[in-house]
């Protein structure tokens, strides 16, 4: 198998963009695709402050490495989620990572905002693990981005991953989450600007490139995410891209086509919590306080 | 080869994409590595040789 650029041993065919690649190619096509996808949606510039959203896992590792080769300035967020075992794991890659390249990490431990990590408030609070640390990483990070000035908060979400959002959410027609699905989210008041720039790159792309460019990241799963809704979704896709190739680069790249009829008539309002000040659209405390609060008592949220 | 601590034996000369469907597994769904590097989907194993599947999947 040749490379289909330079013709030397490829390592790695890529169906659904016709490209059989050696290590070198591989690595500037994962390169230019985020350069590309940047620009193409208005993420950021080099003159903004970015905040990585970084696990310890492959996608935000490779995300903050293709950045600073890109010449972006940015730094990196860790939130230690207090999952037993796996967070001092998944901690010590992410702090290893920022430290081989002099590059700021913020460390910051659920337990001392929340009162618990996830293991203690999947143990209180109604609702599923990952819906609950959704809620708390989103929370987190916003505020972390906001606190440090920070002009965006770039996560890893890769193509694997938004299809298998996109999949949930036509199987159920969430017409709210269909319209707030896209590559960039703009900011408005404390609300920080998120942008999402390996949308357009498949999740064995990006491990192939840490490998290739030897980024150490924690390889295991999350204990939580053991049956996982969306894990199951990724296996779907996978199927349909094994026989059909592209199958997940079509299906969202279709959708973002169409994805202004799912934008609602009306904004969606914002109001700041009256506990923490920070943005929600609920009525009353946002979710991060009602958990808090929740947690504090012990008693099911 | 190993996957997800398990270590399965598959005869000299066989594909990796072959051997990979045979386990029923998914080739675009795991990485093969050897010595830190990627070994393609086309490689026929040899005799001894140790290949370690890496997931790619991740999510929660």
């Amino acid at each position: 198998m040749k490379c289909t650029i330079c013709k030397k041993p490829a390592v790695i065919k890529l169906r659904h963009a016709n490209l059989k690649l050696c290590p070198e190619h591989l690595v500037a096509r994962v390169e230019k695709v985020v350069a590309e996808t940047i620009k193409k949606f208005h993420m950021f510039t080099p003159a903004e402050k970015i905040l990585v959203a970084v696990s310890g896992g492959k996608d935000s590792l490779a995300l903050w490495e293709i950045l600073r080769k890109l010449g972006y300035r940015a730094d990196g967020a860790y939130l230690d989620l207090g999952i037993e075992g796996y967070s001092a794991r998944s901690r010590e890659y992410s702090e290893k990572f920022a430290a081989a390249r002099e590059l700021k990490l913020h460390v910051v431990a659920v337990e001392e905002e929340l009162g618990t990590g996830i293991d203690g408030l999947v143990r209180v609070a109604r609702g599923k693990a990952c819906s609950l640390c959704g809620t708390v990483k989103r929370y987190l990070l916003n505020h972390v981005a906001y606190e440090g000035g920070y002009h965006v908060l770039a996560t890893g979400h890769n193509l694997d991953d938004e299809a298998a959002t996109l999949l949930g959410n036509v199987i159920r027609w969430e017409e709210g989450y269909l319209a707030r699905q896209y590559p960039v989210l703009p900011g408005e008041g404390k609300l920080v600007r998120r942008a999402k720039p390996l949308v357009f790159l498949s999740e064995r792309e990006v491990a192939a490139y840490c490998v290739i460019s030897g980024i150490q990241y924690i390889y295991e799963e999350c204990p939580h995410a053991v049956g996982a809704r969306s894990i199951a979704l990724k296996h779907v896709l996978n199927k349909l891209e094994d026989r059909y190739p592209a199958t997940k680069l079509t299906f969202l790249r279709g959708f973002l086509k169409v994805r202004d009829r799912f934008r609602p008539r009306e904004p969606v309002e914002l109001r700041d919590c009256p506990i923490c000040g920070m943005p929600t659209a609920a009525e009353g405390p946002c979710r991060f306080c009602r958990l808090k609060e929740r947690v504090s008592h012990g008693a099911p949220a | 080869m190993k996957h997800r601590g398990k270590t399965y034996e598959v005869g000299p000369g066989t594909t990796l994409e072959r051997a990979l469907r045979e386990l029923g597994i998914i080739p675009e769904t795991v990485l093969p590595v050897r010595d830190g590097k990627i070994v393609p989907l086309t490689h026929r194993i040899e005799e001894g040789e140790e290949i370690e599947l890496v997931d790619v999947i991740s999510g929660g």
